[in-house]
């Protein structure tokens, strides 16, 4: 419970992403973890992000939870049913997981297994409700459950991509709140300055927002990012900065850790690092904060 | 063709109670052939909805008009001299003319008139029974022409699973069992040997998963 112990306090939050591995070779998944325990108060296990297949969040969750670590399971619309969804929630609190994160979940058109047929029998919002439904005690045909779960309840808010017009991303933010999101993980930012028309429309005093700061790995990356990703939005002078730069990891990683103080200086709620495959570095952000 | 369903008079009415000249429009494909958005269904909502405003004491305009097809700009096209006339359209088309119809009157509010439900064939008037799915890649050549995607509950491609019981189906006794109609079918066509065979995984990306899909022929468009 650190991590709700931390937001009720109202203390700058540690998250880092841990993808499970596509296979049953947990033992890097849990040396990474373990490695930055201590300085991470919840790690979030992506639910096959991008739609490639991998070991479940409820898997990996459960995993580094035996491992005495605290976790946020992701669920996702695209992969199960009302049925499945309900019954992964109680596993998962059951087997000691507090926190969950609901998502749409990627087309599978972009992923690995293009030839899936994807289930959205809920959507995000219905999802969110289901959540509260189980919390108070009921699963979704009104049957009673023996023994209710409580989760802390996160989802995701879309700052920050193009074309959307802030009015429409705090519109659905408030609609998730209401379906009983209680905080809010954001597409990774490097320039808090795209965000700022829908900052001045809430209270992040009272909305906890937790920015999302992705390791870049190099000059490639930003760029691809850059050009191809309508959701991210990086700054030229960042990839101008990279592009001088003769240790691009190193400056990659510093351009984290100033993120990180940046977002903590402004007053949110805490940070998500994401490092996708390259966890082994979040040590190297970590104990700069 | 696509069987659609009387939407209740009452939420029609829930939908439109606010305006004061309405539309109701009809179409003279699949739902005039399952009677429930032909002209003559035109008629019968449209005297309903009349009955109702005069008994609310409201005076609203409600006329009719059913066009060959909602689904082509050719058939639409011709409300285009008379739309300003209306506050509000109900479209008795399927869900795909309600649209259409949308597109094309973009500042007109279009409310369906039926439940729009799937691919039928008309077994006896007033049965009309599910054949297709428009799944996007058909595999009746391998199943004897009958389709386990429409008509097996579970979908499944490599039947028949442990629920049918005397060639029905475990959802309903009075369903058959759609993998038993194709072992039947199969071996009328002395071809039961087809049924050894597993079937290949099935590609699911030209059903739903990507999105709105769509047919391009460009020798037609030429």
């Amino acid at each position: 419970m650190q991590l709700k112990n931390k937001f009720d306090a109202g203390e700058f939050a540690i998250l880092a992403e841990i993808e499970p591995p596509k296979g049953v070779d947990v033992s890097p998944m849990i040396a990474n973890a373990k490695r930055v325990k201590g300085m991470v108060d919840a790690f979030i296990i992506p639910e096959m992000s991008n739609a490639v297949m991998r070991m479940s969040s409820l898997g990996g969750a459960m995993i580094l939870q035996a491992e005495g670590l605290e976790t946020i399971m992701q669920v996702n619309c695209r992969d199960r049913n009302r049925i499945a969804l309900q019954a992964d929630l109680l596993a998962a609190n059951g087997c000691g997981v507090n926190n969950v994160m609901a998502v749409t979940g990627e087309d599978p058109g972009i992923g690995d297994h293009h030839k899936a047929r994807s289930v959205y029998d809920l959507d995000l919002l219905e999802l969110l409700q289901v959540v509260g439904t189980l919390q108070n005690g009921k699963d979704m045909a009104g049957i009673e459950l023996a023994g209710a779960p409580k989760f802390l309840v996160g989802s995701t808010v879309n700052l920050g991509a193009k074309g959307r017009s802030p009015e429409i991303e705090v519109n659905e933010m408030k609609k998730k709140i209401e379906a009983g999101a209680e905080f809010f993980i954001t597409p990774p930012l490097f320039d808090l300055s795209v965000i700022d028309p829908f900052l001045k429309r809430i209270n992040t005093e009272k909305i906890k927002i937790i920015p999302t700061v992705l390791l870049l790995k190099s000059l490639g990356m930003a760029r691809y990012i850059a050009q191809n990703l309508d959701h991210v939005y990086i700054p030229d002078s960042l990839i101008e900065r990279l592009r001088k730069t003769p240790d691009k990891v190193g400056e990659c990683v510093k351009i984290s850790c100033e993120m990180i103080h940046t977002l903590k200086n402004k007053g949110f709620s805490g940070v998500l690092v994401s490092t996708i495959g390259w966890e082994h570095k979040l040590p190297d952000i970590l104990e700069k904060i | 063709m696509i069987v659609a369903d009387k939407k209740p008079i009452e939420e029609i009415i829930d939908e439109i109670k606010e305006h004061e000249r309405i539309l109701i429009l009809g179409c003279n494909e699949c739902v005039t052939v399952c009677e429930a958005g032909g002209k003559k269904e035109v008629g019968v909502l449209a005297s309903a909805l009349r009955m109702y405003f005069l008994n609310e004491g409201k005076e609203v305009k409600v006329d009719e008009k059913t066009l060959e097809r909602q689904c082509d700009h050719e058939y639409l096209e011709e409300i285009r001299s008379m739309i300003d006339q209306y506050d509000a359209v109900v479209s008795l088309a399927c869900g795909v003319g309600v649209q259409f119809t949308a597109e094309k009157y973009h500042s007109m509010p279009v409310y369906p008139g039926v439940n729009t439900c799937f691919m039928v064939v008309t077994e006896e008037r007033g049965l009309w029974t599910e054949r297709c799915q428009g799944c996007g890649e058909c595999i009746l050549a391998r199943t004897g022409a009958i389709c386990p995607v429409s008509r097996c509950a579970k979908r499944v491609l490599n039947g028949p699973c442990g629920g049918s019981t005397d060639g029905k189906c475990e959802i309903n006794k009075e369903i058959d069992c759609a993998w038993q109609l194709i072992v039947d079918r199969l071996k009328a066509l002395d071809r039961l040997d087809d049924y050894e065979k597993i079937s290949p995984l099935k590609d699911w990306s030209t059903d739903r998963a990507g999105g709105p899909r769509k047919v391009i022929r460009e020798d037609v468009q030429q």
